[in-house]
This record gives C-alpha cells, structure tokens and sequence, in this order.
C-alpha cells in the first residue's frame, strides 16, 4: 500500500512535470547559500548576503580587490587636497542605471547626502559617514567630497555606500520601501526576488567596467546545509557559497566538484573572551554587573591558559583542518594590516604550570582544581557560547580536557544568542565565552572592540582598558600615512597579544566549492575567496 | 437545545479565546531576554547610536506598560504615563485597526509577509493532509476489515513504523534519494519559472512539493490508518453490524452505511487537531527541503526577535486552531446527531 502510495506520487509529479521543457535556456549561474537577504533596502540592511547582492547590482565609488587593495569604480580619477580634508572624484561619463537613465555625479552627492542624513541606517550612516562634511556635484561631472577630519581610510569607508539613482529614491519613503525593483548600475540587474527562497539577476551587458559574460545568477537558498551539499553533488547547483566542514572532504573526491579554502572576504574570527571587567570600574549606568571571576584578571592566569591551548588540534579537530591558528582580532584575512611578525605563546604544558605555580595558584585542598592565592576560590570558569555555534560545543569540550591539565575547570553551557548578548556586555555576567566578530575591511573596526570607550557602548566583551592602546587607536584613526599607520597598527596588535586580552584559537576559512564541469574563470587564486562576488561572476563563462 | 445558540456560544468562546492569545502573545515574546533592537548583531559597526535609533523607530524605546520599563530583565518604571503611549497600548491599538506590524528583521509589513508564507504551507499542509487521509483511511478500513489476519498485522506495522519515523530523518532519506533522481532540493518553484504558461509554474510547483509532501504523507498516513483501524474494529463489533450481516448485506454496504459513519468521529478529532497546527507548518519538513512556509518564518523570527512577525504569526496560529477546533465540532453534529446536545 505504502508502494502503491509512492507511485501515485510519482505519477502525479511526472504527468505535471511533463509539461515542462522547451524554449532555448540562458545561461545560468546557479548559486546555493544557507542565507538571504534581509532587506533590498541598503540603508536598512544587516545581513552580510544582503551585500552580497548590492555588490553584484550597484556600484560604489571604490571596488575591494580579492588582494586587498582598493581601485576606483565609477570614478575615473581621485584627488584630495593637502590636508586631507577634500577630495574630487571625477565621475566616468556615459554610465546609465538599468532604466537607461544617465548616472551622475548628482546622483552620487544626492546618495551620500542620504546616507548622511538617515540616522536610522544602522550602518551607512552610523559607521560609514560619520566623517562626512558636505557633498557637492559640479558641473564637470565631479563629487567633491569634505570630510569633517582627514581620515586614512576613506576607501573603505565609501565602498559600501553604494549609488542608488536619485530619480527613484526622490519619491520614497527611505526607510520602509523595499526596493523590491532595485534599479542600479551594476554588473548585473535585479529580474526577481522572492524573499527566503530565490535571487535572480540578470546579467548587465553594457557595464562600464565588468560586463558579465554569462546571461543570469540565481542564488538559491537552502535551510539545510546537507541538503545544500547534496544539490551541488548532483548537478542541480554549480557554486556553493559554504557548506560543514564535515562535507568537504567527501566533495574534494568528487572529479566535477573543486574545493576552494581560504580566507573570507568579510573578514571572520573566533575568540575566547575573558572577562576581565573590574568591578570597581564597572558601567553599572548601562547595565553593568560584571560578576566575573577575579583569576581572569590576572594575566598569569590568561597566559598559562594560553599556553595549555593547543590550537593546531582545536583546528583539526573543530575546523577538521580548514583554518589557520589566530593571534589577535585582526585576521591574517585583512592582508598587510595583519602583523605576522607576532610569535605566540607555545603549546608547552609544563611551562603553563610553572606560571601558575609561581603566581601562587596552588591546589591546597587536593582536589586537582588550583585555587586563588589566597584560597577563597577554585579556579573553576564558567564557559558560555550561543546556542547556534555550530563548532563551539566541540572547541568547549577540547578547552576542558587542556585546561584541565592545568588545574582549571569549567561548566560549559550553551546560550541562546541574544541571551548572551545580554549577559555579554557592557553587564560582564560571565566568565568566559566563545564567539566570534565579522568585521570591515578595514583594521579600524576590530581594533576599536579593544578600546576603553568600547567598554560602555557594549562592543568590548573583555573589558579591557589600556591607556596607551587607546593613545595609538586614536593615532591611527588619523595617520594619512600608510605605513606610518601600518605600523602603528601592528604595534597595537603586538600589545593587546601580549596582555593576553583573547585567546583567538583561529581565525574561519572561506570554504566553498564549485563544478568544474558547467563553468570556467572562477577566480581562485587570489589571497582572499568569495566565488559569489564580482569578480568571479563576472568572468565565468559555461565549458565548452 | 436550540442548534444556533449552541453555535453562538461556541463563536463567543472562540472570540474571547482570541482576545487572550492577543494579550498573552504580547507578553510571552517580551520575556524572553535579549535586546530586539541589536537581535545579537555582533560587529563592532554597530554603534550604539544606531541601536538607540533602531529602538526608536520599533517603539522600543516606550515602556512595555505602565509601571514597566522592561520585562527581561524585569526594569520597573513609572506608573504614572499615558497608558496609551506605551507598546502594549499600541500594539492593541494597531491590531484593532488590522494593523500588524512590521517586520523588525526585513522591513516588510509583517501581514505581507504572512500572506505569502501561509499561502505556501496551506498548499504543502493541505495536499500532505488530503493523501495522508485517503491512504490512511483506505489502509485503515482494509486493516480492520481483515482485522487478526496477516495483512492486518503487516498493515499495522507499516503504520506503527511510518507514525514513529523521526520526520527530519525520513525528509534526509528522501532528499537523498530525491537528488539522484532528478527531484528539485530547495524552494517552492524554479526561479524564472513566472514569465512561463500557468500550466508549465503549476507542473514546476509540484515537482518541488513532491518530496516534502511525500514525507508528510508517510508520517501522518501512519497515525490515521491507526486510529481508523482501532475505532473500525470496535464498531465493526457491533450488534447492528451483526444484524447487517445477518440481512445479507454486502461488505461494502454494511462498511459504507453502517460502521464508517461511527467509526469515523476519533478520525475527525485528530484531524481537525491537525488542520488547526497545519497553519504552524511542520517546521521540519520545511527545514529540510527549505520550503519557505510558516514554521520557517516563525523560526527565523524567534532568532531575531522580531516581535511584530512572532505576535502577528502566532495569532495567525490561534485562530487557525480555534477555527478548526470548530469546524470539528459543527462535523460532529452532522456525523452523529447525538452530539447536539450539550
């Protein structure tokens, strides 16, 4: 009866099926993600696939290159006066938006002065522009832009401020419309949006600079990850933005799948944060109650625990290999504003006891958990991680064998997310925890997380407070000059290892895959990955 | 007693229960702790100012209700403002004019959203349903009535396997056999498809439900094939069952007019049970083969807190289930004139 039942089923979906087929197909790109876009909005926008999607359909005025580096989009030339203050985009001429409009420097000023002027976007205006001064078009087809400080980085702090086409925007309400038509200028232009099942773009033949060469991307999403694999493995899908790490092993097998590792785009790192929050110090007017324990504080403590960590094995084991051991906030993913030059603190066990044995942490009652020099408490941490971590449980499970070599012990517990933001900061009611940051471009972002002012706006989990880290954080903020900068920042990076703020036992690759046999000119030899960016889908083209 | 009153207090009961999943499902989402406004954004981006902003623009900022500031963590505050600018006053006050909300997390008006995504599960539910009774019953008459023979106990331990699978499983099993013969993973139709003849979107649509209705098919044709069996048998017991057979009557005849009618009342319980959580989506199901239902909104709504969306779905929810819960009732009166009385 049960067969009966499959094959009435069957029978059903083929004769609908069947009448299916025909027509000569485009060229299609077919891209499977576990995400979607929250909003087509960009002011309004969080979620990282939302950028994913203005990327390919908008244009900015600078690119971010797969090496790092910056070029110019719609600008043709930049130019900034002595001090820094005012700088001249000369905008390419001749570019339309997908509608066939001419897109202008006027464009360009009126979508800064947007941005500019919505406190309401969470991150266009609340971190990208805050340095703005005035916008101005000329008639020479020019944006001058001046900013209310010389600052280094504006590169990175225009690119995601993306061009939208005045004559749309003109008439709507900036916060709640949808955009659900999106007109852009892009390499590729939106044709449907169904939210959380599909994104098809078609692709913007008479792009200034990267025309695409195949006809639509549609980016599919998946709720389930095996699922996810399971599609690329049987053809349905030809690039997949990320998948478990379990599952890449079996796919690098696969002779039409290629596997690509490494660094992500949006630059992603795991840490082990301590609380060491005093609480004399403690930000009790923003809800502050900063009940951690009194070891964490004592940087002995942190390095022995640094030094009992082994995290080639964390790597092996949480990551099955596809990481690389970390050292501070700033990723290696963030090229030459990663100090390399760090040595860290060797896996040595002995060497971890011997720290703790000569700050007087000693087990007085034999229980094999050290106590507190002054014998009022075990050195027994509570761990927390969000609930949706995937690879946390594990890493918790590892810590507690490490670290128990040394005498301390731990009660792991996962956390719903926002319960730990909650518990998280700026309260410091917790001991340790496991998470992780996405971050910008630029080191500017990750490097504020470590500042005394982060302390009560809620971004500094550890509460770590440094009068010359917060000297040099300032310095760097307006150093235009790029190695001076460049070194100013690597030296705040040698600081904050040294104190033993974090543990970052790695820094997350990029892992995604592709068939080999539907398209060629996926760019894969780059220092950083991201298949689903411009760069690659502007290239592929279908095998022959 | 007067058939319309019975009727009519049944509607009353109805409206008031509505009335309190309106003022509990305020509540119940407030407890939770977290912050809606940052929803555990972590990237040090996010200024505070911005938060701050968010909250202003999604009434956070009101207190929840008078003499509260907050419920997790619970903040008292002063009981002496205007009831009417706090945010349960104004979630009442929208919901009266029909208004829902919307959505913290997509910036979509929260009814838009629910729309689509209920249209979408009634038409996965409701075609899952409609097999899984037909099969069920088929099974279940089939089982009773060759009741202690060997189809009777193979039929019923398909059923007791097919009711106890663990759904996400048997959706993992299917996939997996689905991938390799051509069956669509992920979505409800082809992105594309719309600008193809209605009849090619229908045929594209039912190739995606295939899987997913299978499995829900198999789990919940377990379950009725059950309880049609087990209620068969004790009516096929009868006396009057006796006596029909005694007149001579065929097998169909006595199954169709005699004992189907009475045997079918447990089955309509649990189906109209059913129907009435239909609207939830089965979470699972959707999960595996990301079909962009209810459950699935519900569950992404839950990570960010996204208060309008849960409020609005779980209304939606409630008065499914308490529309259901009716419908049985009026069914029962038809099936068996007895229950009209009180």
């Amino acid at each position: 009866m049960k067969q009966k039942a499959l094959y009435l089923f069957m029978l059903f979906a083929l004769v609908l099926s069947a009448c299916g087929g025909g027509a000569s197909q485009p060229v299609t790109a077919r891209i499977g993600w576990a995400g979607s876009p929250d909003t087509l909005n960009p002011g309004m926008a969080i979620l990282i696939e939302s950028y994913t999607i203005f990327e390919l359909v908008y244009d900015s005025m600078y690119e971010l290159n797969l090496d790092g580096s910056f070029t110019l989009s719609l600008a043709e030339s930049a130019e900034v006066s002595d001090d820094g203050m005012v700088w001249t985009f000369k905008i390419r001429d001749g570019i339309e938006w997908h509608d066939g409009q001419p897109l202008t420097a006027e464009d360009i000023a009126w979508t800064y002065n947007l941005y500019k002027d919505t406190p309401e976007y969470p991150y266009l205006n609340g971190y990208y522009t805050p340095y703005f001064d005035t916008i101005v078009a000329t008639e020479n087809n020019e944006v001058i832009l001046t900013l209310t400080e010389a600052i280094p980085n504006v590169e990175s702090q225009l690119m995601f401020l993306y061009i939208l086409p005045k004559h749309v925007w003109e008439g709507v309400d900036k916060l709640e419309y949808e955009n659900f038509e999106m007109i852009g200028s892009g390499p590729f232009k939106m044709a449907e949006y169904v939210q959380s099942e599909f994104v098809r773009l078609t692709a913007n033949k008479e792009h200034f600079s990267t025309p695409p060469k195949i006809d639509e991307v549609v980016f599919q999403t998946f709720s389930n990850q095996d699922a996810l694999v399971q599609a690329i493995k049987s053809g349905q899908l030809d690039m997949i933005t990320e998948m478990p790490n379990t599952a890449a092993a079996s796919l690098d097998e696969d002779p039409n799948i290629e596997l690509v590792v490494g660094a992500p785009l949006a630059p992603g790192v795991s840490d082990i944060i301590f609380n060491q929050m005093d609480p004399e110090n403690c930000p009790t007017e923003e809800g502050g109650i900063c009940s951690g324990h009194p070891a964490l504080r004592d940087r002995n403590v942190r390095l022995a625990m640094s030094h009992a960590t082994d995290k080639q094995q964390l790597i092996d084991v949480v990551l099955l290999g596809l990481g690389e051991p970390g050292l501070t906030l700033i990723p290696d993913g963030l090229g030459v504003w990663y100090n390399n030059s760090i040595e860290d603190f060797a896996f040595d066990v002995a060497k971890a006891n011997q720290i703790l044995d000569d700050a007087g942490y000693a087990d007085t009652d034999g229980d094999g958990v050290r106590e507190m020099p002054d014998g009022s408490q075990p050195l027994n941490f509570r761990l927390n991680w969000p609930s949706d971590s995937i690879n946390a449980p594990r890493m918790a499970e590892l810590l507690g064998e490490m670290w128990g070599q040394i005498g301390i012990t731990l009660e792991p517990q996962a956390v719903d997310p926002d319960a730990l933001t909650a518990q998280c900061c700026p309260a410091f009611d917790f001991d340790i925890m496991i998470w992780g940051w996405a971050s910008d471009p630029d080191p500017s972002a990750l490097l504020y997380v470590y500042t005394t002012d982060a302390i009560p706006y809620g971004s500094s989990e550890t509460g770590y407070s440094n009068p010359a880290y917060d000297d040099l954080y300032n310095q760097q903020q307006v150093t235009l000059d790029f190695e001076a900068r460049k070194d100013i920042v690597w030296e705040m990076q040698r600081i904050v290892h040294e104190d033993v703020v974090y543990i970052i036992p790695f820094y997350d690759s990029s892992v995604q895959a592709f068939r080999t046999d539907r398209f060629t000119g996926w760019i894969t030899d780059q220092a950083k990955v991201e298949l689903s960016g411009v760069t690659s889908l502007t290239q592929i083209e279908p095998v022959k | 007693m007067n058939r319309t009153r019975i009727i009519l207090r049944k509607v009353a009961w109805s409206v008031f229960t509505i009335f309190f999943v309106i003022i509990l499902n305020f509540f119940l989402f407030r407890v939770l702790p977290g912050d809606a406004a940052r929803a555990g954004i972590r990237d040090p981006r996010l200024k505070k100012e911005a938060v701050e902003m968010l909250r202003v623009r999604f009434g956070l900022d009101k207190p929840v209700i008078n003499c509260f500031e907050s419920l997790n963590p619970i903040e008292l505050g002063s009981c002496n403002v205007n009831p009417l600018d706090t945010q349960f006053f104004i979630y009442v006050r929208n919901l009266l004019q029909g208004e829902l909300g919307v959505s913290y997390h997509t910036n979509r008006p929260v009814a838009e959203i629910l729309s689509e995504r209920l249209w979408n599960t009634v038409l996965l539910i409701g075609a899952g349903q409609i097999f899984s009774i037909i099969l069920g019953m088929a099974l279940g008459v089939f089982a009773a009535w060759k009741a202690r023979t060997y189809l009777d106990y193979g039929a019923v331990a398909t059923s007791l396997i097919a009711w106890s699978l663990p759904t996400f499983w048997l959706g993992i099993i299917l996939l997996f056999w689905g991938s390799s013969n051509g069956f669509p993973l992920a979505g409800k139709a082809t992105p594309g498809m719309s600008s193809m003849p209605l009849l090619q979107q229908w045929g594209d649509i039912a190739r995606h439900m295939f899987l997913p209705t299978l499995t829900y098919t198999i789990v919940y044709m377990g379950e009725y094939t059950l309880i049609m069996r087990s209620s068969l048998v004790d009516v096929l017991s009868e006396d009057y069952i006796l006596t029909a057979k005694a007149k001579g009557l065929s097998a169909f005849q006595i199954l169709k007019d005699h004992a189907l009618r009475n045997a079918m009342l447990p089955l309509v319980t649990v189906i109209a049970i059913n129907l009435g959580f239909t609207v939830a989506g089965a979470i699972q199901i959707e999960a595996v083969f990301s079909w962009p239902g209810l459950g699935s909104a519900i569950f992404e709504a839950v990570e960010r807190r996204d208060f309008p969306m849960l409020q609005g779905a779980f209304l939606l929810i409630a008065v499914a289930v308490i529309i259901a819960n009716f419908l049985a009732d009026l069914t029962y009166t038809w099936l068996d004139p007895r229950v009209q009385v009180e």
